[in-house]
């Protein structure tokens, strides 16, 4: 766009800025249209961009005028009439021109221009080269690019391609009508109708008007004003000419040079062509407000997600394991090693695995069972929600789009959930202390119970032998190593019950935290897989819609 | 023309053609359609207008209609053949009025609205109603000859130009005026050209132009004309000239013209074989275009039945993929399965059930635990489940059947057209579907109280009860195709379905258990069927409001053959034959501008 810019410095006269930014919008709505919209708009909303760039880069200091209009209408004859020379061939056999000619007045820096227009050099003349000092009105023509083109309704089809190209090139258009043609369908139909935004940088001449009486004169033009009127160009100039006799030459000579001095048209013209299409591509756009998706919508996608990606089997089994292994750690050291032979449920679900294990099976799949398909429907309705709330009013190739973009990654959901959930770190490595802490005093007790198992053992040994009972101590009136046993026994087996209970709600603790971490993974999963890619459909439309408010602000 | 019968029998071809014509509907946008459809309305409008009027009477006056472009000065050339002024030129274009019907007051019956173009009004003054044939009667014009001045054919006024392609189609002779400034236009010659593709009879008059100029810009012309296939048709020239205060042409301008129109009126045969030329050229290019209509009525067929197969697809895989989920275990999974663990207990019930059913123990658990509430949240889990996967399907299925609609322009349109969002779910599906799974599960449940009805007394059916037993035969069907547990996770599912159809088998035997499981699959499978059905009739409804006949283009191929048969018949009779009729008429008086 820079280029763009630097052309646009180029032109004299408030407001060619403006063009730009324009421009600059409708390209940014191009882009971002791309793939979305109808490619045959969005084509013809690129040629703009692109023509209008071109032009913009082209010399300022022109103004391209063509005259374009039926065969034998006089446009020949009228170019003759405005260069004062006798460059354009005239004739009687139709269709009489079939090139275009163009003639410059003031030819520096015109050779871009005319090479853009495609018009080849041996088609062109200069006016300056021709005559040493231009004089009079021809001064004030200085800036003038006029070109004669071919006729737009002959059988040579070949012309009206001709015309079409350079019809959209021009700066200004001067539609040569007769009095024979000037109803005709060929012309309102295929070309005025459909100009009618560019009025500002039209003009119509009514040549031959020496054929019609002149008494009928001004209800010809009256009339012809009434077509231009049905075709949206009211207000459009319209001289009546006699190219033959040089009637009205001078009036539609002033009206160029006035054009030409004004260095107008160029920006007229494009701000039509910009504003056309951009017209256009927002009425297919239009202007609605992209609909929000709801705190309560995205959690209903979590759910969806976390139920696909079973997390609540994985919470299930967090819960069992920790259950699992805090027996293990805090039970009773006699009855404890009977619970080695339940199996960890986060082991068989290939979760958990411990440092090494993860370095093992770094990216291989867990054993969460896969997605049912009631949970894939379910998944499915959910995000066709979120892309219904996403579009919200929006036309319909963008409900379209959205709803392209939310399925868009869909495929790798079974992965992605995968991998979330077996990344995520379920908080169950970690021992918490008390566990620690109960376990030595299991042992403890064990030792004391053994102890005084022992001690008792010993004193049953000795008294079977008739050794002599040693003094053994009592404490209220039990006796210490009964005590002991007895004592260590109990109160293992309470430490354990009691831990038992603790580690119930710790397992809770623990199972709810791995679902809030699960539930987070899969938070970034839902905003990768889904909320990402309507978001980018989001923006673009964003972009089409503000550049298209620039473009016809 | 030939063997008396041959024109009935053709008549009688030619309304059947204008029938079948009238019949065959082109709803679709394929592309091409709108040629396809103006061509079609323009043929019945000949039918009606020229062709069958002209052959029920052969003997009619030749009708000659002055068309061509607007300004080309079509009415001054017709009121300086007539010789007054009965037509209003004029210099603001387009000139719209009511088309003029000039003709000798001998003929004046043979234009009465039965005869040509029944569709215009016939009035006798002057009016601005293109609806309406003004008639004027005038001695100027011989006995069996009628000049028509037609609007023109390519102004922005659009009802000129159909009634101008109307008028033109209507005519036994075409007077086609053009200018030095129109002569190479594109409208006109692509008249021309049908004219020549149908060999109607043409002269082409070159008006309004300037002395100097008549010679080459008359040769340029007759060579376009030859090269366009126009070689026999006559080119009268008209040079500008001043007209006089009635607004005529100098008598002697036109005298070339008026010579050859009277010599022509007055050579019947000469104007037998005008006639005949244009007669046949119309009826030949009728039954030509026939096959392009019938080509196209094809074309819409064929879509039709390719759209209708889109759909169909879309909702028979729906249909197939529910009935494959509801049967292959996957919906015992999750939600369901939970439920139906709960229900059924432990693995203790399943060790009591290889023996026998532990009624009592049940009973006593049923009485502590509450079953009957177990029993009716396997049910709720069951109805979302599937309520779920139905509506997935359903929406699924709209969405593919709008994508493959919109993959074609023709589907495209149908849809906007259709003022209807197909491409989702109907808004009331899900109410629908609610209540289809819930009238299965009362059907499940009636099935297994009529086949319980007289084990009602047995010990075991007590203890589960009708809701237990209808859930466990819904576990069975869910299950039903899930053959061989393989793997670790099907263990699971279709293991505990296992528990199911023991206890099933324990109450009604085995035998029974596997027809009600049939029975109530098939159940399900058929309300489903319902169900999408009923979505699928959304498209089926847009696409039968089309009232396309797939047999039009058929019988449009067979009357065109029948047609084609009685012209050639036709031919083979004896006629005068010649080349070319207008050649023939005044040899002398035909100018030879020619190159």
């Amino acid at each position: 766009m820079t280029a763009l810019v630097e052309g646009a410095k180029r032109l004299v006269g408030k407001g060619s800025s403006d063009v730009t930014t324009r421009v600059a919008g409708l390209e940014q709505a191009v882009e971002a249209a791309r793939g979305r919209l109808d490619d045959a708009l969005v084509d013809d909303a690129a040629g703009v961009v692109d023509r209008a760039g071109a032009r913009l880069r082209l010399s300022a200091e022109h103004t391209v005028v063509a005259l374009a209009g039926a065969t034998g209408s006089g446009k020949s004859s009228t170019f003759n009439a405005v260069t004062g020379l006798d460059l354009a061939a005239v004739g009687v056999k139709r269709p009489t021109t079939s090139w275009t000619m163009a003639c410059t007045w003031g030819a520096e820096g015109s050779g871009d221009l005319l090479d853009w227009l495609g018009v080849p050099r041996r088609h062109q003349v200069s006016r300056n080269s021709m005559l040493d000092t231009p004089a009079g009105d021809d001064r004030d023509l200085q800036g003038l690019v006029l070109l004669d083109l071919p006729d737009h309704d002959s059988t040579e089809v070949s012309h009206h391609v001709e015309v079409d190209r350079l019809v959209k090139l021009t700066d200004v258009l001067v539609w040569v009508l007769d009095p024979q043609k000037y109803a005709d369908a060929a012309i309102h139909d295929r070309y005025l109708r459909p100009l009618a935004r560019h009025k500002d940088v039209m003009l119509v001449v009514l040549n031959h008007i020496d054929e019609v009486p002149a008494d009928r004169r001004s209800s010809m033009v009256a009339d012809l004003q009434r077509l231009l009127k049905a075709d949206g160009l009211e207000g459009v100039p319209v001289f009546t000419t006699s190219a033959r006799n040089g009637d009205g030459v001078d009036e539609l000579k002033k009206e160029l040079a006035a054009r030409v001095a004004a260095k107008k048209a160029v920006r007229a013209r494009l701000l039509a062509d910009v504003k056309g299409v951009a017209q256009r591509m927002q009425e297919e756009n239009g202007t609605a407000k992209p609909g929000d998706v709801a705190r309560a919508r995205k959690s209903e996608l979590i759910d969806a997600f976390a139920d696909a990606a079973g997390v609540p089997t994985v919470v299930h089994a967090v819960d069992q394991a920790t259950r699992v292994r805090a027996r293990q750690a805090t039970g009773w050291p006699v009855t404890k090693w009977l619970s080695r032979f339940k199996p960890d449920p986060l082991k068989r679900l290939h979760l958990d695995l411990g440092p090494r294990g993860k370095e093992l099976t770094a990216g291989a799949r867990a054993s969460v069972p896969e997605a049912s398909q009631v949970q894939r429907a379910r998944v499915d309705t959910v995000v066709r929600a979120v892309a219904d709330d996403a579009a919200g009013d929006l036309t319909h190739p963008w409900a379209v789009a959205v709803r392209h973009a939310s399925v868009s990654r869909l495929e790798d959901l079974n992965d992605a959930l995968d991998r979330a959930v077996s990344s995520t770190d379920l908080g169950v490595s970690r021992t918490p202390m008390w566990w620690q802490v109960v376990r030595t005093l299991q042992w403890l007790l064990f030792v004391v119970a053994v102890a005084g198992g022992l001690w008792l053992g010993g004193l049953a040994v000795m008294g079977y032998l008739q050794m002599p009972e040693p003094e053994t101590p009592d404490y209220l009136g039990f006796p210490v190593p009964t005590l002991m046993l007895l004592g260590g026994v109990l109160a293992g087996i309470l430490v354990a019950l009691l831990s038992r209970l603790f580690t119930v709600l710790g397992a809770r603790r623990k199972a709810r935290s791995a679902d809030r971490r699960l539930r987070a993974a899969i938070g970034e999963v839902t905003e990768e897989l889904v909320i990402e890619p309507i978001e980018a459909e989001i923006e673009a439309y964003r972009r089409v819609r503000d550049g298209l408010a620039t473009a016809l602000r | 023309m030939t063997t008396p019968a041959t024109p009935t029998d053709m008549i009688t071809a030619l309304v059947r053609l204008r029938e079948a014509l009238q019949a065959a509907r082109l709803p679709l946008d394929l592309p091409g359609v709108e040629e396809v459809r103006k061509n079609q309305h323009e043929m019945v409008d000949q039918i009606e207008d020229y062709v069958l009027p002209r052959l029920i009477q052969i003997d009619a006056p030749l009708l000659t209609v002055v068309g061509g472009s607007t300004g080309a000065g079509k009415s001054t050339l017709v009121n300086s053949l007539v010789g007054t002024r009965v037509t209003e030129p004029g210099v603001l274009r387009p000139t719209t009025r009511s088309p003029v019907l000039v003709h000798n007051p001998e003929d004046a019956d043979w234009f009465d609205k039965e005869r040509i173009l029944p569709d215009l009004a016939r009035t006798t003054g002057a009016s601005g109603d293109p609806g309406a044939l003004q008639l004027v009667s005038s001695d100027a014009v011989p006995p069996g000859l009628a000049i028509l001045d037609a609007p023109d054919i390519d102004s922005v006024e659009e009802r000129n130009r159909t009634l101008a392609a109307q008028l033109l189609a209507a005519a036994d002779l075409w007077l086609f005026v053009t200018s030095a400034a129109r002569y190479a236009d594109q409208v006109p010659w692509d008249f021309l050209k049908a004219a020549a593709e149908r060999s109607t009879a043409v002269a082409i008059v070159l008006d309004r132009t300037a002395p100097e100029a008549v010679a080459e810009v008359a040769g340029h012309l007759a060579r376009m004309l030859i090269t366009r296939g126009l070689r026999d048709s006559p080119l009268f020239t008209v040079e500008e000239g001043r007209l006089d205060e009635d607004g005529l042409l100098p008598a002697e301008a036109v005298a070339e013209i008026r010579g050859w129109l009277h010599s022509l009126a007055a050579d019947s045969n000469a104007r037998a074989a005008v006639v005949k030329q244009t007669l046949d050229g119309a009826i030949r290019s009728l039954s030509h275009h026939t096959y392009d209509i019938a080509d196209a009525a094809a074309a819409q067929a064929t879509m039709v039945a390719r759209l209708r197969v889109d759909v169909d697809r879309a909702y028979d895989d729906a249909l197939a993929k529910v009935d494959e989920a509801s049967a292959d275990g996957t919906l015992l999974r999750g939600e369901v399965l939970a439920r139906w663990q709960e229900f059924v207990g432990t693995g203790e019930l399943l060790r009591s059930l290889e023996t026998r059913v532990g009624w009592l123990r049940d009973r006593i658990v049923a009485a502590v635990k509450g079953r009957p509430q177990q029993a009716d949240k396997v049910t709720v889990a069951v109805e979302s489940g599937l309520e779920t996967l139905i509506l997935e399907h359903a929406e699924n299925a709209a969405e593919r059947a709008e994508a493959s609609w919109m993959s074609v322009q023709a589907g495209q349109h149908l849809l906007e057209d259709s003022g209807r969002d197909l491409g989702r779910a109907s808004r009331d599906f899900r109410a629908r579907a609610e209540r289809a799974v819930r009238d299965w599960q009362q059907g499940v449940l009636e099935m297994v109280r009529t086949e319980g009805a007289d084990k009602r007394s047995a010990a075991r059916f007590l203890a589960f009860g009708f809701n237990g037993l209808a859930v466990a035969l819904m576990v069975v069907v869910f299950a039903s195709t899930a053959a061989i547990p393989t793997g670790a996770e099907v263990g699971v599912g279709t293991g505990t379905a296992l528990i199911g159809q023991k206890l099933l088998e324990a109450v009604f035997g085995d035998q029974a258990v596997r027809r009600l499981a049939a029975q109530a699959r098939k159940d399900l499978n058929s309300r489903v069927g319902e169900l999408l059905d009923t979505e699928r009739q959304r498209y089926v409804d847009v696409l039968d409001e089309l009232e396309i006949d797939p047999d039009a283009a058929e019988s449009l191929r067979e009357v065109s053959r029948r047609i084609d048969d009685l012209r050639f018949a036709a031919q083979i009779a004896p006629t005068p034959a010649e080349e070319s009729s207008l050649q023939n008429i005044a040899p002398d008086e035909t100018p030879s501008e020619r190159a």
